[in-house]
């Protein structure tokens, strides 16, 4: 950790630890990881902006079928590109201490893929898909899950989950927070 | 004049407000022009653009702005009254402080808008829960640290500094937690490959380690340390056989006699280890040794340590300790579980937007996992449709159906009892083979005999539940049923082969002590100190079973995973094949923990030995989960699987605290061992101590069994219930008219934005109309112009 000590002031970690749900050993460790992912060039930045194909290096995302949504939703620059903060942010998002309405914030995020702030029809499909990987349900099934998802939760009738709906499931969900979570 | 004067003043100022409002309005939904222009371009698009549809980033940045912009008009305001009151001052000085001190009393109290540190502190620790980007935040928290803020005072600075130091210590502590905790790496290692369901078992593992532990050092403390270190406080009479009181049978007599009986010389030290007997009996881990007296705490000898009272104390300390232990951690998963509530009705959106771990990191787990999910969502659709096929299930197969299930019924109850006669014959069988000549000369064949009873529980639970597993299947339950079909039947396989141990025990005790002056009864197997015999059956049981975990996953489990992974005939990976089946992994755990429950009046060394083998159990399972076994395709969620746990853990407590507790009340201790030696029962102490209690002890203990104490209580309670039914009632409807109201606001809100698109729709269209008709009437006149 020394090593890694060198790259923050006192100052920066800080920072870090206010904004996050971290505490400063923590941060140095998440750098630890972020550094990993390219030695190359967090070696000389170490604020460094990866590509989306790196930070999807990471074991945890690189198996989740929304990896790239994660990195959309984290990305300053909003291209999936991440700086360590980016990274940061995220990890901090995806820990232990966060709590529910945070989680279910970026969840919300995350899987409205047309990002027009509701989840509609189409980002459920969408949602399905990636969970469901090289098995496909029949188009039937589909719009009878989709149909019987909305009945769930969609309480104004409108056809699409808007936040409000959706962090109403999240609350009475007891798996979420079990599942929504990386550990460092 | 003045007062004229300031009611003219006075009402531009309110115009002001009203203004101020409006650009309030306007500057916290900044862009509602643009907006507006895009709602004329698409008028159905206007729906997107509710507050209510917009996630908290939009609204949060919307909010911060209209915050700033508040404090800036405030900011402005007050320059514009300084520069009203200097252009408006009078040369009359008596008007002119009497408008000073009016517009002093009109001027916002600044404190109210400074933030004082400790809110500067509070908002500081908000930021991180903002959905904002850290550049964002770091700028956010620079503002507020840049604000000028009051300085707090006195008492509330104190308060302030000690909210922060506190906080400053449970996130130093946390980090040191953290660098502490065991088993972390194994858990994620766990994780990223099981899922957080997996988890959640290694969890409960840990859980009972550190139960058990917790009450280990108690024992430690308060019965094996003064047991060794104290001193009797008086001086108990020596054994002396032609005495009446302290002759042949008396409690000092056959106390002499059981601490002369040493095994057999013969043993070695390892053998008398492993069975708990000859030197290993007589230490602490045992029931025997402990001292019948009070013991000196000091040299004074007027404080004294009452030993039974202590033995007894902790004993039902450790039961209470354990309840407690269970009923905490059940309650939260009870909670949860109200919470879900309703939960059938969340049932696909749980699978949709919880169902995938972030934490898997394994290839093949997540290519697993989503097979899991898919036949997950799969399973929950077609359980619709078998539930209406079940509804129309034709007569003749019901009753096939029904009759296959009492048979299977019937089946599983003959199993149990043949299983259960076979371990009562089994120690019946071991008992009395004990004191044949040719077995007891031999050291292995006697060692053999010694352990058939525990071989014989152990084995039979190895067996039986795979027969279980089988038979279920004939029973056509959903496999949500079966998993818990199967694991009740195995449970009550456990509990009760437990309780038929005890029940032999009991039988073959069932006669008088064998220390009495007509010298023991030859028909009669009663050991000299029978607790310590119990002790060590269970101390047996349980090293049986955890050798048997070893050998099942190391020896034959083990080389089925390898065989199964690198063999290509279909037969031999099926075979070979072993899915990590979570609830028989639990039953695993809880039956030692329960061996430990039961065993541990008899020998205090158990709680010990259950965290040393709990810990080992960890290393144990990781194995069997990691390298044995690859992850079942039944998804286990977290919050599912604990409750299962602990619902098992409860239900194997209350049926062990029964034989316990009979243990405790009814049965006569030895009269040559133990803390409870020449008592009549165990209980006894108890009421011995409570009848030399100071008098007030006794009056209040009184007074509670009093009907004067009982009735009002008891109606309170009622009342209690009652309310507390009401409230829940209350908020059950409560929360029924606010969802309704919700679908209603809904419906409304649908309703009006279709009719504000119709009528944008509808100005649209007459713009165009008008457009086109004044397109039309200017071509007019031109025509006319023209034409003229």
């Amino acid at each position: 950790m020394g090593q890694g000590k060198s790259q923050f002031t006192e100052e920066e970690l800080q920072d870090y630890q206010d904004l996050t749900y971290f505490t400063k050993k923590e941060v140095l460790y998440a750098h630890q990881k972020f550094k990993a992912l390219a030695p190359e060039r967090v070696g000389h930045n170490k604020n460094a902006k990866l590509p989306m194909s790196k930070i999807l290096l990471y074991p945890e995302l690189k198996v989740n079928p929304f990896g790239d949504r994660i990195c959309h939703a984290f990305s300053s620059s909003h291209d999936g590109d991440c700086t360590f903060e980016d990274f940061l942010d995220m990890m901090s998002v995806f820990s232990d201490a966060a709590p529910k309405s945070v989680k279910a914030e970026h969840a919300f995020r995350i899987f409205d893929f047309d990002g027009d702030d509701m989840l509609g029809e189409a980002d459920l499909r969408q949602v399905v898909e990636r969970l469901t990987g090289s098995q496909r349900l029949s188009e039937s099934d589909m719009k009878h899950l989709i149909q019987n998802i909305l009945d769930e939760a969609d309480l104004d009738e409108d056809g699409a989950l808007s936040f409000a709906e959706f962090e109403h499931i999240i609350d009475k969900s007891s798996d979420f927070c079990s599942t929504f979570r990386i550990r460092l | 004049m003045s007062g004229g004067e300031r009611k003219v003043k006075r009402h531009p100022r309110g115009q002001g407000w009203e203004e101020a409002g409006g650009e309030f309005y306007q500057e916290s939904y900044p862009g509602g022009e643009a907006e507006l222009e895009a709602m004329h371009q698409n008028p159905s698009n206007i729906a997107t653009l509710l507050p209510s549809k917009q996630n908290r980033t939009a609204t949060y940045s919307k909010m911060y702005d209209a915050k700033t912009t508040m404090r800036r008009r405030t900011a402005n305001r007050t320059a514009n009254r300084a520069q009203y009151q200097t252009t408006a001052r009078r040369p009359s000085a008596s008007a002119a402080t009497a408008a000073a001190t009016d517009v002093a009393s009109m001027l916002p109290d600044l404190s109210e808008n400074l933030s004082n540190e400790e809110r500067t502190w509070e908002e500081i620790m908000q930021i991180k829960a903002l959905p904002v980007s850290m550049a964002q935040k770091k700028e956010h928290k620079a503002k507020l640290q840049s604000q000028t803020k009051l300085r707090l005072q006195g008492l509330e600075q104190l308060k302030w500094q000690r909210r922060k130091m506190w906080q400053r210590l449970r996130r130093s502590w946390s980090e040191a937690y953290a660098k502490m905790e065991l088993w972390r790496h194994s858990m994620k290692e766990v994780e990223g490959d099981f899922g957080t369901g997996v988890v959640a078992y290694f969890l409960f593992i840990k859980w009972l380690m550190f139960l058990n532990l917790g009450v280990c050092t108690l024992m430690v403390l308060f019965i094996v340390l003064p047991a060794v270190f104290l001193k009797p406080a008086q001086q108990f009479p020596e054994c002396n056989l032609s005495n009446n009181f302290t002759g042949q049978g008396s409690v000092e007599c056959c106390s002499a006699q059981y601490a002369n009986t040493t095994s057999e010389p013969a043993e070695n030290i390892f053998m008398q280890f492993i069975q708990g007997r000859g030197i290993v009996e007589h230490t602490q881990a045992f029931y025997g040794v402990y001292p019948n007296v009070e013991l000196t705490l000091n040299s004074a000898a007027w404080l004294s340590y009452d030993m039974p009272l202590a033995y007894i104390s902790l004993s039902l300390v450790f039961m209470l300790v354990s309840l407690a232990a269970i009923v905490k951690s059940a309650a939260k998963g009870f909670k949860e579980r109200l919470v879900e509530g309703e939960g059938q009705f969340y049932q696909y959106c749980n699978i949709i937007f919880s169902g995938w771990d972030f934490c898997i990191k394994n290839e093949k787990s997540a290519c697993i996992k989503h097979k899991a999910i898919f036949n997950e969502i799969k399973a929950s659709i077609e359980s619709e449709r078998i539930e209406e096929e079940r509804l129309t299930r034709s007569k003749e197969e019901r009753f096939k159906l029904f009759s296959v299930r009492v048979l299977v019924n019937l089946a599983v109850f003959v199993l149990l009892i043949a299983a259960l006669y076979l371990i009562y014959v089994v120690f019946d069988f071991s008992a009395q083979t004990q004191t044949d000549y040719i077995i007891a000369n031999n050291t292995l064949l006697r060692l053999l005999f010694e352990f058939l009873p525990s071989l014989c529980v152990v084995g039979l639970n190895l067996v039986i539940p795979i027969i279980l597993g089988m038979l279920v299947r004939l029973e056509r339950y959903s496999p949500v049923l079966i998993v818990r079909i199967t694991l009740m039947r195995t449970v009550l396989l456990r509990l009760s082969s437990l309780g038929v141990v005890l029940l032999s025990f009991y039988r073959q005790f069932n006669c008088d002590d064998p220390c009495r002056p007509e010298g023991a009864d030859a028909k009669c197997k009663k050991p000299l100190c029978w607790e310590t015999y119990v002790g060590q059956q269970f101390f047996k049981l349980m090293l049986v079973d955890f050798l048997s975990h070893i050998a099942v996953t190391f020896i034959v489990n083990f080389p089925r995973g390898q065989l199964a992974k690198y063999s290509h005939n279909s037969v031999v990976a099926y075979l070979g094949e072993q899915q990590f089946d979570l609830p028989k992994h639990v039953l695993d755990v809880v039956y030692i923990q329960t061996l430990c429950w039961l065993g541990s009046f008899f020998a205090p060394v158990l709680p010990l030995m259950a965290s040393i083998i709990f810990f080992f159990m960890f290393y144990i399972k990781k194995f069997a989960c990691l390298v044995n076994s690859k992850p079942s395709t039944i998804p286990y969620r977290a919050s599912r699987s604990n409750s299962l746990f602990m619902a098992v853990l409860l239900l194997s407590f209350v049926v062990m605290i029964i034989p316990l507790g009979y243990t405790i009340a009814e049965r006569t201790p030895s009269k040559s061992c133990g803390p409870f030696r020449g008592l009549p029962s165990v209980w006894s102490v108890i009421v011995r101590t409570f009848v030399s209690s100071p008098a007030w002890i006794k009056h209040v203990v009184f007074f509670f069994t009093t009907a004067g104490f009982a009735v009002p209580a008891f109606i309170t309670l009622i009342l209690c219930l009652y309310y507390f039914y009401a409230v829940s009632a209350a908020n059950k409807h409560m929360v029924l008219v606010l969802k309704n109201q919700l679908v209603l606001e809904g419906r409304d809100k649908q309703f009006l934005l279709h009719r504000l698109s119709q009528i944008i729709k509808q100005q649209q269209e007459h713009h165009k109309a008008m457009r086109a008709a004044a397109q039309s009437a200017h071509m007019n006149s031109t025509d006319i112009s023209s034409s003229t």
